[in-house]
């Protein structure tokens, strides 16, 4: 298993106590490409946060490919956060004042690679994902659909094991969401990558082959969707 | 390295107006420490030339009055110095710490050429005193051994006596080579002297055999002085002094321990007191200019803390793709650094402008102080040390003014940082 969690338990202490995560078990394969559902507010993001090592949880015990996450070093975590999993955002989360080519560069310059090389290897990137013309521009000069396949770009420079998304499509049309969909089921078809999507959209779950329901910090039904007719909006759109 | 200076370029360049309101805390620390360093400087070294005109390690000695009877004899008695008195200064038991000997006599008399006079003084010198007292020649050359074994009738003046005895617009080389009268005898000019702040510029050298011979002095000598070899200390001054005295009071039946039978005048002790003056302000302009800057290092830290608030999403997103602590703190401490050190150098460089300036204007300008010239401010500016422990400074500042606001940034936790919108 690349994923597994076992029992994992996250309150939040802000003055009331909130137990966000009552005993996740979840195990994810190599290759999966999984989506998360679930109503607001049921933890999916405080899951996936988890998940992609950018909070800690409680109780229990999370292992990447066998390793046991807990208690690491903020120096640990970002290292592994920079050489296992990718991040895409709901909001992008692009720098506004680096150019896309630079903000694809960035986790290979935390990562100490050279400058001329991280600069091809993202105009290669950028390149893959229909935008090399977008080099040079500003995240503000650009469409949402297109911030986000920077950020896809970003998220995939460092060859990660793992990519999480959280509401990837939150911010985008039915059009642009769908292709950023099937760009990541390429991604996963072809590159084998594993990839976690955290959304509220059933056409977005849809495109996905197993969708874990989230209810009330534990999880519900797992639905193998390897046939894409979860949802009862067809199979090949996205309703917004 | 280029990448962490187009980062900072990147901030810096966000920020035009706040970064530079800022920067000119820091130029201004600088300026004014520099500003301050360089006029303490001119000042001290004003101080020094007005004593300098002796070598550091000379001393002057001459007679003075007992304090305290001994071997029979009463206090209170004039003690005049003689002959013996200088070959016991150039004898054995001093040769470790004496090395050059002279004596003086003198006498006043009228000093005429042509139809110019006035009255003036002879001084009966050793050559080794151009050396002591620093004298300078123009034209012409110094006493010689050989005035002294010869008993030469030869003077040597300074430039403003020549110019007494010449007529407007005449050179006072031209004088060399002429008699003049001093006290109804004839003196040949030697060599022109340059004119010296700290000196009567009524007195003419002349060989001390000669001055003795013709002014009739017998075994007296007026004063005598010497230089001092391997006198270190403080310590080592006083254990000699202390050892010379008791020799020369000795000779003069006066007690060893009598202070006041002969004068003793050791440059070099009061050269150590100069130091430890000079010191002393230096240390007090220090700490007025680091307080000054203290003021700029706090504006930089605060700008830096805004910066640092600002751009908390901006460093949320760098750490969750993998930014660890310590590349975000360099990266803030780095900017601070490039901040200080930036304007810090254009405050440096315009203080030093400032010191040249000063150098143009006060330090040309003259004061009248007893009867002497003495400029205010010689040399004003401060040395490449001085640059050097700035520049270290600046650093320093930068990174304590970078470190505070640094360690916020680094303790940016990625989810609230990428939450916070
Ligand atoms: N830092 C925090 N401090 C306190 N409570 C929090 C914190 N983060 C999340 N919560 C609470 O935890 C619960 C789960 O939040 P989470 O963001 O995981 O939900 P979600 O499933 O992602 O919802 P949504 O679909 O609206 O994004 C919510 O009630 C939220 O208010
Ligand atoms: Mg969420």
């Amino acid at each position: 298993m690349l994923i597994e969690l076992k029992d994992v338990n996250k309150t939040y202490n802000n003055g009331q106590p909130l137990h966000v995560l009552k005993g996740i078990n979840l195990s994810i394969d190599k290759g999966e490409f999984v989506s998360i559902m679930g109503a607001s507010g049921s933890g999916k993001s405080t899951l996936l946060n988890i998940i992609g090592i950018l909070d800690n949880y409680d109780t229990g015990e999370y292992y990447i490919d066998g390793r046991l996450i807990k208690g690491l070093s903020e120096k640990q975590a970002a290292d592994y956060r920079n050489r296992l999993i990718g991040f895409i955002f709901q909001s992008f989360n692009l720098i506004g004042f680096k150019t896309a080519v630079e903000n694809v560069e960035l986790p290979l310059f935390y990562q100490g690679v050279s400058r001329s090389r991280r600069h091809a290897l993202a105009m290669d990137y950028l390149d893959r994902l229909g935008l090399a013309d977008w080099a040079g521009h500003y995240p503000n000069e650009m469409s949402g659909g297109q911030k986000q396949r920077v950020a896809i770009a970003r998220a995939l420079i460092t060859n990660p094991k793992i990519i999480l998304a959280d509401e990837p499509t939150g911010a985008l049309d039915s059009k642009t969401s769908e292709e950023v969909m099937q760009l990541l089921g390429k991604l996963n078809r072809e590159e084998g990558v594993t990839i976690i999507v955290v959304t509220h959209e059933s056409g977005v779950a849809n495109c996905t082959d197993k969708i874990v329901h989230i209810k009330d910090g534990i999880i519900g039904r797992i639905e193998d969707n390897r046939e894409h007719r979860a949802s009862m909006f067809g199979t090949d759109t996205i309703m917004k | 390295m280029r990448d962490l200076f187009t980062e900072i370029w990147e901030s810096v360049r966000r920020n035009k107006l706040r970064t530079c309101l800022t920067g000119f805390a820091v130029s201004w620390g600088i300026f004014m420490l520099i500003v301050l360093l360089g006029a303490g400087n001119g000042l001290m070294n004003s101080f020094m030339q007005g004593g300098g005109d002796f070598a550091s390690n000379s001393v002057s000695v001459g007679g003075g009055w007992t304090s305290k009877p001994y071997d029979g004899l009463k206090s209170g008695r004039r003690i005049t110095l003689d002959d013996t008195d200088v070959s016991l200064t150039a004898s054995e038991q001093f040769l470790d710490h004496v090395d050059k000997v002279s004596a003086t006599v003198g006498a006043n008399a009228t000093i005429s050429y042509g139809k110019k006079y006035f009255s003036g003084y002879i001084d009966g010198q050793y050559p080794a005193v151009q050396e002591m007292s620093k004298v300078e020649i123009l034209h012409g050359r110094f006493l010689n051994d050989k005035d002294i074994d010869l008993s030469r009738k030869v003077v040597v003046m300074p430039e403003s006596t020549a110019e007494k005895l010449l007529d407007n617009g005449q050179s006072p080389a031209t004088l060399i080579g002429k008699y003049v009268k001093v006290g109804g005898l004839a003196f040949r000019v030697v060599g022109i002297s340059k004119s010296e702040r700290m000196r009567n510029d009524n007195n003419l050298y002349a060989p001390f055999t000669t001055v003795k011979t013709v002014y009739g002095k017998g075994k007296d000598v007026g004063s005598i002085s010497f230089t001092t070899k391997g006198l270190n200390t403080k310590a080592d001054n006083e254990a000699f002094e202390k050892q010379y005295k008791s020799v020369i009071n000795l000779h003069h039946r006066a007690a060893p321990d009598d202070e006041r039978a002969i004068w003793v005048w050791n440059r070099a002790e009061q050269d150590v007191q100069m130091k430890q003056g000079r010191s002393i302000l230096s240390t007090a302009l220090w700490i007025i200019g680091l307080f000054t800057l203290l003021g700029g290092i706090v504006g930089v830290s605060n700008i830096m803390l805004i910066t640092v608030k600002e751009r908390t999403h901006e460093f949320g997103i760098r750490k969750a793709i993998g930014a660890s602590p310590w590349a975000v703190t360099k990266l803030i401490i780095s900017e601070s650094v490039c901040i200080t050190a930036f304007f810090g150098y254009i405050g440096m460089f315009l203080g030093m402008l400032t010191c040249t300036l000063l150098d143009k204007t006060l330090g040309q300008a003259k004061m009248s102080l007893m009867d002497q010239q003495i400029a205010m401010l010689v040399d004003p500016g401060v040395g490449l040390d001085v640059a050097i422990e700035a520049t270290l400074v600046l650093i320093i500042a930068g990174t304590l003014a970078g470190l505070f606001p640094a360690r916020k940034a680094a303790g940016v936790r990625p989810i609230e940082a990428l939450r916070a919108e």
